[in-house]
């Protein structure tokens, strides 16, 4: 913009309350996981008096912690890999092989975005007794497979750029349809495939509804669902619940830390396409 | 030859296929069967009721205040999220000191669950005196304690707010990114004919942002009628039903209740306000993408 170039204290100092109450939240909860209940109760906005780290040690006592993280890493490294496979293989026979009948199976998987999965939920859950998969981590995974279409659309609508003339040349040296895939197309996917796994994770990590569904024995909560578990359990105890809190905010923090820069880039991506 | 490597392109698209029609396809013909019959989900036997689930849709006030909660909260966070993720992104654009502090600030309420921070703020609009926001109003006005999530207006205003919170910053994000992608020569030239600096956002800026808003205000009420957690998370859906989303009624009544015809029939409802709001949405906002450019 024309007036870019002049920095001013201005937007600063107007920004400031904005910022610091968009960032309340997150002061409060990590300020209170320090404190002991009474502190709390009696002036849950103030600084610790003196830091007490008790409240941490009791919540990885009184929740399995690990194993929920474990769980949580599990689900969501192995979907959306999974997605991102099948999603991508899908998007390549539509752009290199196309046709009147692949015209039909993009619409096909297409009408997938226009589906709510609370409109599938009942024959689901009915589907998923069936067959046995409640409870256990793989039937979670095989539900979040849906989420496949979404990869299977952003993949398409990037390798529309890639040229023709590559799979051809490879053709004509010999190479095979699989080849291709795997060692022409697939690795040329990159950035978007970054773009795909971000959505994906941010998605399936943070899920609450299907995991309350399908997931019922705390062996086998995620995160999520563990802090839903807490909140029933220990509702009065506002110190033991924050600090699971500020616990279970810390990997989706560092995160978010970590691919900042790809998680803005990947949202615009996305929405660019979408 | 030619029909072979065909076929070996084809079985690239088994695996999605797959799983899509089991876990996507299937059940949704099945919801829709499901919604035309009695079906309790544990006797086999059952019998077709045309369209009786549906009328007693009408009848249910669960369901009924589930729809109009559920329009309400996806309609006004979008306007409100809209409005205030364009302010954010005006202002993120512009050259400050603390300007990466802020639009980490800003951005990081939509990385983690909404449940979890729906909890948070459950903790500072606790309705009791010494809650959070209660003793802060207190404090400044004298106000006495209000029942932030117990009271039907307050419960609603609060879970939207908590939902324009949690958005607004990654919304402002998609916006900077359509800002800055905005030639300077446009301001520059603007400015030389005296167009002032509010003049060039509503002639520049706000046309050519209207591709963006066209996909993020169809995400915000996509995602605003499928909502689920942040009410959940902050009222349990009370007081009574006054902050029942549709979702959880579609839960309560077929998961809990086992009440499959209707919860099913419910569920296409949903389908069907989704598919209209979003074509009826989409064809409007692109038709004034044209009118403006």
């Amino acid at each position: 913009m024309t007036e870019s170039a002049r920095k001013s204290w201005l937007l600063d100092i107007l920004m400031l309350p904005v910022g610091l109450v968009t960032f309340f939240p997150f002061y409060l909860i990590i300020v209170n996981t320090l404190k002991s209940p009474v502190e709390t109760a009696a002036n849950p906005m103030s600084l610790p008096t003196k830091l007490n780290f008790d409240t941490y040690a009791r919540v990885f006592k009184e929740i399995p912690l690990a194993q929920s993280f474990g769980n949580s890493l599990v689900i969501t490294i192995v979907s959306v890999l999974l997605m991102v496979l099948i999603g991508a293989m899908a998007a390549y026979p539509i752009v290199f092989n196309p046709g009147k009948l692949n015209r039909v199976i993009m619409g096909y998987l297409l009408a997938g975005f226009l589906i709510p999965f609370q409109t599938t939920l009942i024959p689901l859950f009915e589907l998923m007794t069936d067959f046995r998969l409640i409870d256990k981590l793989y039937g979670l995974i095989f539900i979040y497979m849906g989420g496949a279409v979404f990869v299977f659309f952003l993949m398409m609508g990037y390798m529309k750029t890639i040229p023709k003339e590559l799979p051809e040349a490879a053709i004509i040296d010999g190479c095979t349809v699989g080849g291709i895939f795997w060692r022409i197309i697939f690795p040329l996917l990159k950035p978007i495939t970054v773009t795909a796994i971000i959505y994906q994770t941010m998605w399936v990590w943070n899920d609450f509804l299907a995991p309350m569904l399908f997931l019922n024995s705390s062996d086998n909560a995620t995160l999520v669902l563990q802090v839903y578990k807490a909140k029933g359990e220990f509702a009065v105890d506002w110190p033991l619940f924050m600090t699971l809190t500020v616990i279970v905010l810390i990997p989706i923090f560092i995160f978010f830390i970590l691919m900042q820069k790809q998680i803005v880039k990947g949202i615009v991506g996305g929405a660019v396409k979408g | 030859m030619k029909l072979l490597r065909g076929l070996q392109y084809q079985l690239f698209l088994l695996p999605i296929l797959f799983f899509y029609t089991i876990f996507t396809i299937y059940p949704l013909i099945k919801s829709f069967f499901f919604s035309l019959t009695n079906f309790n989900g544990y006797s086999k036997e059952y019998d077709f009721v045309g369209l009786a689930n549906y009328l007693k849709i009408f009848k249910d006030t669960a369901i009924m205040s589930g729809i109009s909660y559920t329009l309400l909260f996806a309609i006004s966070t979008t306007v409100l999220t809209t409005l205030l993720a364009i302010v954010l992104a005006l202002v993120l654009d512009r050259n400050f000191y603390t300007r990466n502090i802020h639009r980490a600030i800003f951005f990081f309420p939509s990385i983690p669950s909404g449940l979890i921070l729906a909890y948070v703020w459950g903790f500072i609009l606790s309705p009791i005196a010494s809650g959070v926001l209660n003793s802060v109003l207190h404090d400044l006005f004298g106000m006495g304690p209000q029942p932030w999530l117990s009271e039907p207006f307050l419960a609603k205003l609060s879970t939207i707010l908590v939902a324009v919170w949690a958005g607004a910053g990654w919304h402002a994000v998609l916006y900077l990114a359509f800002l800055q992608g905005i030639s300077k020569d446009y301001y520059e030239a603007a400015a030389i004919d005296g167009a002032t600096r509010f003049q060039q956002i509503r002639s520049i800026t706000l046309p050519l942002l209207a591709p963006a808003m066209t996909i993020s205000v169809m995400l915000l009420l996509t995602g605003g009628l499928k909502v689920f957690e942040i009410p959940f998370a902050l009222t349990k859906g009370g007081p009574g039903f006054e902050t029942h989303t549709i979702t959880q009624v579609i839960v309560l009544r077929g998961i809990s209740e086992v009440q499959f015809g209707l919860a099913s029939a419910m569920s296409i409802v949903f389908f069907l306000i989704v598919l209209a709001l979003t074509y009826f949405q989409v064809t409007v906002m692109q038709r004034r993408e044209e009118k403006m450019l």
